[in-house]
């Protein structure tokens, strides 16, 4: 990589943060827009699924089970919060874990299926998660839980280093902060991923399985680390969302959502690092504009994606260095 | 060169599929730096043969063994990492990436640092990284590839796809190479070259098997030949018992391969 | 026990003609119908219409419901499908664009028939009793016809040009095209024929347990289970798969129902272990 592109990437990414973290804020508190909170912290939240989504691609799969692991973690988050009492902060690695301990047990017989295969039992995965909440008495059932406290401090002594949420007179601020924070983090981390060794790795497995399997390449090994990553992203997404609505029902995350979720990835390009960020923001804001348009919005919204499969039918970046084969 | 002690013992091999049966009680021994060639007519078993040996396929009756080890049955990435490593018969490389690439990602069975070195980037991986790079670029200075050194493999010609083929095998640092139709889809010219090639390979010190159909070939390189048939061994030797043995011309006559050359 | 039994053959019944249809669609396009369940509710709807509203009789409001759907299944296939296959190098595609046809059904139905659940009137009194057997004859009506329509299916692939072309296709495609077989044709009739079948079973269940706009996408789901329990794009696996899972439906619910609602929790357990051990269900063929 030369020094000037290196240069240009990182004013970029100066310029990026810059945009979140102090130009938007300024921008919001200037306009009085304070809802655009929600909406830019729903983006980042749930970019950071559709990360895990773009990971199990990387690996080959096509994934339409991230509902299900949002919801899973979102529920765990909510459960040891209410009943466990546990601060919310600590919550958080406990879904995402959670989640992907059930990813492993699950990914293991699944994950040598592929294509078609793959998405049937993923889409499945996620209606059966909706109908375990609703069974399970754990999760309350149907009624769902609800007034769950908004997430407490994080400090030492008398000093905090986060402030209690609920003592704050804009919690969406903090949300915002948070969850950006938290993307910046998620997608800088898939950044390396993908450049490092790691990245090759499986690259080498999606264009060739057999022969990475010969020059050495464990790819169930490496298929499972990344279904898990996947599902640990999917669960601290779920809890994060679940701090903010403080409540959380069995229809919280359905079949739509994992959907959503794949279509973020496929609209931002599958081979793009970033591309989650860009197709979360630009279909959660589409299907917030189509809000105007009342009980229509679900008929204009899925006949513009029939009309935008027609016309591109291989995503919006169809430059991918590695299409042509099917997974 | 002389050959040294057995390295890979194949014992009483066999391979049913359904009513089928592809491999039947094969056994042989290859000695360490040694060239063994498989021969055959087509359909007599070659290919399952090399499955088996690399461990891609479970073998249905009988064991392979390497070092005195039994590797049959293990996971193909394990016997890979034993020191077993296979090319494929449709030259297979990863097409989208150049053939630098493909060669460094080869190098993987010699990485000391682990997946999270890898992705931190620790003291270990970067050396690791260096010394791949540094073997990528001799292995490509070897087999003459330089040209092609960053173009993508997609691209490349038929010679040089065989080529980088046995570069990636190379790259694993293997102790037993197994060559799947090295010589396949050759002219005269590439052929005497590959085979240059495959020598040069085992002054490396790698012990080669290959399955061939080019007969000439397989006369000149080899230093013992194994003939199946219907999957069944029906000949070993060296080059030139096999020429002269009246099972393997009687073989070779029933079939479209004439020629068994000289 | 005969009373669960009964019941699992019933139900078996129906999800088999869903099973079918879209193992038929899978087979022939290795396109996941995504919007099957919502093709059942349209069914179920039109059936509703036609029978409830129109006053007409039931089979009628059957024939109006299977021809409907038919037309839908072609246009969808020439239309949408076609066009996308052709142009798109990844399974991803289809896929989406078939959820967004699942979406996009949703959105009329509800649009055009509206939230509520919806009934009609018994098609037939009586209940047979035969103890410990109770079977109201409106589901042994409905379960004969579902079974005589599998029948009439099987029939018409085993024997009828379309059904042969429509086998030679999903069996392989390269050859069928080089026999002359017209597969732009046969496609769209598969589609259609896959559809009709969703359509059909939404019209006879419709008359037992109603329909509500809201179940297309969880009988999509029942129908992919179906698919992976008995293997893709084979019809006896979808049959086997269709009654398998309803047997496990009826006595889960009668055995399970002490622990509340865990039958499917339970089922998609035993299909994890289940596709550990065979991966392509059934009788399925390796990777379609």
């Amino acid at each position: 990589m030369s020094r000037s592109q290196t240069s240009t990437q990182l004013a970029i990414l100066a310029a990026f943060l810059l945009a979140i973290f102090v130009v938007v804020p300024w921008i919001i508190a200037a306009s009085g827009r304070f809802d655009l909170y929600y909406t830019l912290t729903s983006v980042a939240l749930l970019s950071i699924a559709s990360a895990g989504v773009w990971l199990t691609f990387y690996i080959g799969r096509i994934n339409i089970g991230q509902g299900a692991y949002a919801l899973m973690g979102g529920y765990v988050s909510a459960i040891l919060v209410v009943q466990a009492g546990l601060s919310f902060w600590l919550t958080l690695p406990l879904a995402g874990m959670f989640c992907a301990a059930i990813s492993v047990l699950i990914g293991l017989p699944i994950l040598r299926l592929r294509g078609v295969y793959f998405a049937m039992v993923t889409l499945v995965l996620t209606e059966v998660a909706r109908l375990t909440a609703l069974a399970l008495p754990i999760t309350n059932g149907a009624k769902g839980m609800v007034s769950i406290p908004l997430p407490g401090p994080i400090g030492f002594g008398g000093f905090n280093l986060v402030p209690n949420f609920a003592t704050l007179k804009t919690p969406n601020l903090a949300f915002y902060y948070l969850s950006m924070v938290l993307m910046c983090l998620c997608f800088g981390a898939m950044y390396r991923l993908v450049h490092s060794r790691i990245g090759k790795l499986c690259q080498s497995l999606q264009q060739n399985e057999e022969l990475a399997s010969s020059i050495g390449v464990n790819i169930t090994l490496l298929r499972v680390i990344a279904y898990a990553i996947s599902s640990f992203l999917g669960g601290l997404s779920g809890a994060i969302f679940v701090g903010i609505a403080q409540s959380i029902y069995p229809s919280s995350f359905t079949v739509t959502d994992s959907v959503n979720f794949m279509l973020n990835c496929f609209l931002g390009g599958l081979g793009y690092v970033f591309g989650p960020i860009i197709g979360t923001f630009l279909l959660y804001f589409g299907w917030d504009l189509l809000f105007q348009t009342g009980p229509y919005q679900l008929l204009i919204f899925s006949s513009l994606l029939i009309i935008f499969m027609l016309v591109l039918p291989n995503g919006l970046l169809s430059l991918n260095p590695f299409a042509g084969k099917k997974a | 060169m002389s050959a040294g002690e057995t390295i890979l013992e194949v014992k009483g091999i066999s391979r049913r599929f359904g009513g089928l049966v592809a491999v039947n009680d094969v056994s042989f021994n290859v000695a360490e730096k040694q060239i063994l060639s498989v021969i055959g007519p087509n359909g007599a078993g070659k290919s399952t043969l090399f499955k088996l040996i690399a461990s891609f396929l479970t073998p249905s009756a009988g064991e392979v063994l390497f070092q005195g080890a039994r590797i049959s049955g293990l996971s193909p990435h394990i016997v890979a990492r034993k020191g077993v490593v296979r090319t494929f018969q449709e030259t297979t490389v990863f097409k989208a990436m150049t053939v630098r690439e493909n060669i460094v990602i080869a190098h993987h069975l010699r990485s000391h640092a682990g997946l999270t070195g890898f992705y931190f980037g620790s003291q270990i991986a970067r050396s690791d990284e260096a010394e791949f790079g540094r073997s990528a670029d001799e292995i490509i200075d070897f087999l003459g590839l330089a040209e092609q050194r960053d173009k993508l493999a997609s691209s490349l010609p038929h010679g040089h796809l065989r080529a980088l083929g046995i570069g990636i095998g190379l790259a694993t640092n293997p102790k037993l190479l197994l060559l799947d139709e090295p010589f396949a889809g050759m002219n005269h010219d590439e052929t005497s070259r590959a085979v240059a090639m495959v020598g040069r390979v085992r002054e490396r010190g790698v012990t080669v098997v290959l399955v061939e159909h080019d007969m000439p070939a397989v006369m000149k390189i080899s230093d013992r030949v194994v003939v199946l048939n219907f999957g069944v061994k029906i000949a070993e030797g060296t080059p030139a018992e096999i020429q002269r043995n009246d099972k393997v011309i009687e073989a070779y006559l029933g079939s479209e391969d004439a020629s068994i050359g000289l | 026990m005969t009373q669960v039994l009964a019941n699992g053959l019933y139900l078996g019944a129906q999800y088999a003609l869903i099973a079918l249809g879209l193992t038929l669609i899978f087979s022939l396009m290795n396109v996941l119908n995504f919007a099957h369940g919502q093709m059942y509710v349209l069914g179920g709807f039109i059936t509703y219409t036609v029978y409830a509203q129109l006053g007409l009789p039931f089979v009628i409001a059957l024939i109006c419901s299977g021809v409907t759907l038919a037309i839908i299944g072609a246009l969808i296939e020439k239309y949408l499908f076609r066009p996308v296959i052709k142009r798109s190098v990844r399974d991803e595609s289809t896929m989406l664009l078939a959820a967004a046809i699942a979406f996009f059904f949703d959105a009329v139905i509800l649009l055009a028939f509206g939230e509520k659940q919806r009934g009609v009137p018994k098609i037939l009194n009586g209940v047979f009793v035969s103890q410990p057997l109770i079977m109201p004859y409106d589901r042994m009506l409905v379960g004969v016809l579902a079974i005589a329509l599998i029948a009439a299916f099987m029939l018409f692939m085993q024997y009828s040009k379309p059904g042969r072309a429509m086998r030679a296709l999903a069996q392989d495609r390269m050859a069928a095209q080089l026999m002359g077989v017209n597969v732009d044709r046969y496609s769209m009739i598969g589609f259609a024929l896959g559809a009709m079948l969703a359509g059909l079973v939404g019209g006879l269940l419709v008359a037992i347990t109603g329909v509500n706009s809201g179940i297309g996408g969880p009988i999509s789901i029942k129908a992919f289970m179906m698919v992976m329990i008995g293997g893709a794009g084979v019809v006896g696996g979808a049959i086997a798969g269709g009654f398998i899972l309803g047997m496990l439906e009826s006595v889960g619910l009668t055995v399970l129902h002490a622990y509340g609602d865990i039958t499917y929790l339970a089922i998609f357990a035993g299909l994890m272990v289940f596709l550990a051990i065979r991966p392509h269900g059934l009788m399925g063929k390796p990777w379609g």
